[in-house]
């Protein structure tokens, strides 16, 4: 698939459409699996496919595809005169200038280029560590690595060939002790070559610690505390309770959230700044163009406190009259790009730990995710555990710890913001209407935030 | 093509399966009360699983020109892949008789489902007007074609259509309510019953009702059962037998379940979304009796699963071209009572009865632990559906809240995958903001 742009052009030759255009895909991805000691899977798989998109007074027609050839041409008329027949709306999606440009990764970073064997040894050299970690009982441990090259056309005449990667793996451990189980997982993943996942042992090593130091935590009692939450956690608060009221496609059919959404509301002490960043170098959220062209950018959704942006696709940035944001996003060839996050993460500040716990009297350290849900402005996230905090030291190991709240009255209640920011990529991603897992990237430093309700079993 | 991916899977001395599904699905969505977008998906691939020197391999791919990675491929991961202890099934004599199209949904035009889309906009809005109606029709039309070394040839066609409404409204906060309508037997949908629904739900949810903290009886819409039976599935699939995971495990005979719970998971009911004559690796289809009168019977396996555990294939393969079969369920069947829902509600003084959840599945599902926030749910006072309630949650375990269950509804609704009637149970813990 070298250049592909004369065949792009043929096919939306035909299309008069306002707007239109053309992204072909081809990826090549190998997963491999570990339950306890036995392989449970090793898989390859090649995909190539692709979407038409056409835009025509406020109406949207797609049409994805597997065969690239030139019946394409009376699909792109078909999906076009579908789109041109339905009810006009007074609705525009402005205009991108024309543009030609390629993006590709080091050859160093390809993970075709990797024996199968390299990567089925790493894993199994992970999982092994956790196996023969004395009360480990079982564990699972995925590989994963994905090779991506888009090419997108437009009517506009921007067309973009893009190379993107993807390793990752997880591993989870876990203990046993008569009928308490407890388990631990970690992850790690970039837009990086294999050579990136290797090294990891004290990662891994830690994986199967925290699972047997979990056996003897003891369950959170409910109530509310000042906690200090981890990078991790943090960067999951930043990501499913903020960012997603960021999402612009979202806002616009909430007249309620709008409003609170409103650019110059403040929600939080001055130092607070969240940011969504696809130009971060490595980070799994990371990319040079979104699904339909955009340029992905910096875009700051709070600073100093305040709203400060959304993020858009170009229908949205149009419908709020703001500027697209490069937040248009795919998770495969069979969808048409929706608004969607890329590195979110909250911007450190002056305070080290030591800090924060020497202010909380009594309180908890909560570290990690478990995952968690929303509902608009509200949220639950299970953490991996936490440790007590008794006049400003941690003590006890606890577990079961889930926290819930409003985003915005916890905004207001961030007290202390830490100088240690970490982003975290790894297997998976994040999910929205059917499309998922989307590699994204969040992160956060170290943060206080006073009176938090903590719920246990 | 299948047959050429098998020749050359053949020729690198490996036995073989291929596997192909090619397809072609329509969607047309109204967001809000107006159009919102066509969309078609042409999806076509193949899935290559071999046998070579005793070991597993699998590779898939959409491409029709990359048949040459894909077994070299397979044939690569063959070698770290797990050991073999089944063999590809070879012809059938016959296979079981089931429906799984009518031609008037394959030859139905885009324009009438924008049509029934409008009609069932403007059916709710008459009734309700201040809603947002949100309406998705889903055609899939597919065939999907098995071969293998021993000689199997299977080809068959399946298409479906499906229905979803969800009105908006805003009434002390956001209120959803949710409908669907599986429409493959080839009719047209049910404007005026499913606006009805909306409109019924739509007038209770104008009045706040209020429930303390406490146990109560609760009655659970077909809607909202499959987050009860969910973990069930999860505990019969032979996959979960194999890992040793599974709370079943050594329980087959035993009576688990109420006697009023009859479940069995059946690809053979004609126009089900799942329904198939043969499984995802050309074995015959059956009905699976999982609990007869709540005692378990077994669980579902494949040919890999059942070699695992010393069983046989229950026709249960479930997969798609990219990924090798797995246990799965098809369509799951609730067999009905003869409870009616306007006796149950007479019969309840202080109660709750459930149309929706979410956040199912957060909890530990294997062990059949459920905890779910109520989002459509009325409070039933003195007999009457009083109100919505908001802010409340359900937490339970399923095995221990079917074991008991006062009523089964005599009438099964069709969601698609499950086929159910409501279920009552006499005292259940809800916890609300009250």
């Amino acid at each position: 698939m070298d250049n592909l742009k004369p065949f792009l052009t043929q096919v939306l030759a035909g299309v008069a459409s306002q707007y239109a255009d053309i992204r072909v895909e081809e990826s090549d991805e190998t997963d491999i699996v570990y339950r306890g000691q036995e392989l449970d899977q090793v898989e390859r798989s090649f995909e190539r496919g692709g979407c038409i998109r056409v835009f025509h007074q406020g109406n949207w027609g797609t049409a994805s595809f597997n065969q690239v050839d030139e019946k394409l041409e009376g699909l792109a008329r078909d999906v076009a005169s579908a789109v041109e027949a339905m009810p006009a709306k007074p609705e525009t999606l402005g205009s991108l200038p024309a543009l030609t440009d390629s993006v590709t990764i080091p050859e160093a970073d390809d993970p075709r280029k990797v024996p199968l064997e390299d990567k089925h040894a790493l894993i199994k050299h992970y999982n092994d560590i956790l196996l023969k970690t004395p009360g480990v009982t079982t564990t699972m441990s995925a590989y994963e690595d994905k090779f991506r090259r888009s090419s997108f056309l437009s009517s506009e005449g921007r067309f973009i060939t893009q190379d993107s990667v993807y390793t990752g793996f997880v591993c989870r451990a876990v203990a046993r002790d008569g009928t308490n189980v407890q388990d631990y997982h970690d992850t790690f993943g970039k837009t990086a070559g294999f050579s990136s996942l290797l090294n990891r042992e004290v990662m891994v090593e830690r994986i199967a610690k925290v699972a047997l130091d979990l056996l003897k935590a003891e369950p959170v009692t409910a109530g509310r505390y000042d906690v200090i939450i981890d990078q991790e956690l943090a960067g999951v608060f930043a990501h499913e309770a903020f960012g997603h009221l960021s999402e612009a496609d979202f806002l616009a059919a909430n007249e309620r959230l709008r409003e609170l959404m409103k650019v110059g509301n403040k929600y939080g002490v001055d130092e607070l700044s969240i940011v969504d960043d696809g130009t971060m170098p490595g980070e799994r959220g990371s990319f040079r163009y979104d699904d339909e062209g955009s340029a992905a950018e910096r875009t700051e959704l709070i600073k100093e406190g305040r709203i400060a942006g959304h993020l858009h696709d170009r229908q949205s940035a149009q419908r709020m009259s703001e500027r697209p944001t490069g937040n248009a996003r795919a998770v495969s060839y069979r969808f048409a790009p929706i608004v969607r996050m890329r590195n979110t993460f909250i911007e450190p500040r002056g305070y080290n730990i030591e800090d924060m716990l020497d202010s909380v009297e009594n309180g908890l350290y909560v570290c990690g995710s478990r995952g968690g849900m929303t509902e608009l402005e509200s949220f639950t996230f299970s953490s991996q555990y936490a440790r007590l905090i008794e006049h400003g030291r941690q003590t006890k190991l606890m577990r079961d710890v889930i926290l819930s709240g409003n985003v915005f009255e916890t905004l207001k209640n961030i007290k202390m913001i830490g100088d240690d920011l970490v982003m975290f990529g790894g297997l998976g991603g994040c999910g929205k209407n059917g499309q998922a897992p989307l590699p994204v990237g969040l992160g956060a430093p170290h943060l206080l935030i006073r009176n938090v309700v903590i719920g246990g079993k | 093509m299948e047959e050429q991916i098998l020749e050359l899977a053949e020729a690198r001395g490996a036995k073989a399966e291929v596997y192909s599904s090619d397809e072609n699905r329509l969607t047309v969505e109204f967001r809000a009360n107006e159009f919102h977008s066509q969309e078609s998906r042409l999806a076509r691939g193949y899935g290559l699983r071999v046998v070579k020197n005793g070991r597993v391999g699998f590779s898939s791919t959409s491409d029709p020109d990359k048949v040459g990675e894909l077994v070299q491929a397979a044939v690569d991961t063959s070698e770290f892949g797990k050991r073999c202890g089944f063999e590809f099934p070879g012809p059938a004599s016959s296979l079981p008789a089931v429906k799984t199209f009518d031609n008037r949904v394959i030859m139905l035009p885009a324009i009438k489902m924008i049509e029934w889309a409008r009609e069932l906009v403007d059916a709710v809005r008459a009734r309700v007007p201040a809603i947002k109606v949100d309406v998705s029709l889903t055609r899939r039309y597919g065939e999907r074609a098995i071969v293998n070394s021993a000689g199997l040839r299977r080809r068959f066609s399946r298409a479906t259509l499906e229905l979803s409404a969800t009105g908006l409204l805003v009434s002390d906060g956001l209120v959803w309510m949710s409908e669907y309508e599986n429409l493959s037997a080839g009719g047209p949908p049910s404007i005026g019953l499913l606006a009805d629904r909306i409109e019924q739900k739509a007038v209770l949810a104008r009045t706040r009702a209020r429930l303390a903290t406490g146990t109560y009886p609760v009655v659970f819409m077909p809607t909202a059962v499959p987050d009860l039976l969910y973990p069930l599935v999860t505990g019969v699939n032979g996959k979960q037998l194999e890992k040793g995971a599974s709370p079943l495990i050594g329980k087959v005979g035993e009576k688990l379940l109420d006697e009023k719970i009859v479940l069995a998971d059946n690809a053979l009911r004609d126009f089900g979304i799942a329904s198939a004559p043969s499984d995802g690796e050309g074995v015959p289809r059956r009905r699976n009796v999982l609990f007869d009168r709540g005692v378990f019977t077994g669980f579902l396996f494949d040919l890999a699963t059942a070699a695992a555990c010393g069983a046989r294939t229950t026709g249960s393969a479930a997969r798609d071209y990219s990924s090798p079969p797995r246990p799965g369920m098809s369509n799951l069947e609730l067999a009905p009572g003869d409870a009616r829902l306007e006796d149950v509600l007479t019969g309840i003084k202080q109660g709750l009865l459930v149309h929706d959840c979410i956040g199912g599945g957060q909890s530990n599902v294997l062990a059949g632990d459920v905890a779910v926030n109520v989002s459509s749910g009325f409070h039933v006072g003195n007999g009457k559906l009083t109100g919505r309630v908001k802010d409340t949650m359900i937490a339970g375990n399923v095995y221990k809240m079917l074991a008991n269950v006062a009523a089964v509804g005599d009438v099964v609704r069709d969601l698609g995958r499950f086929h159910v009637p409501f279920l009552m149970f006499e005292c259940l813990k809800v916890a609300t903001r009250e």
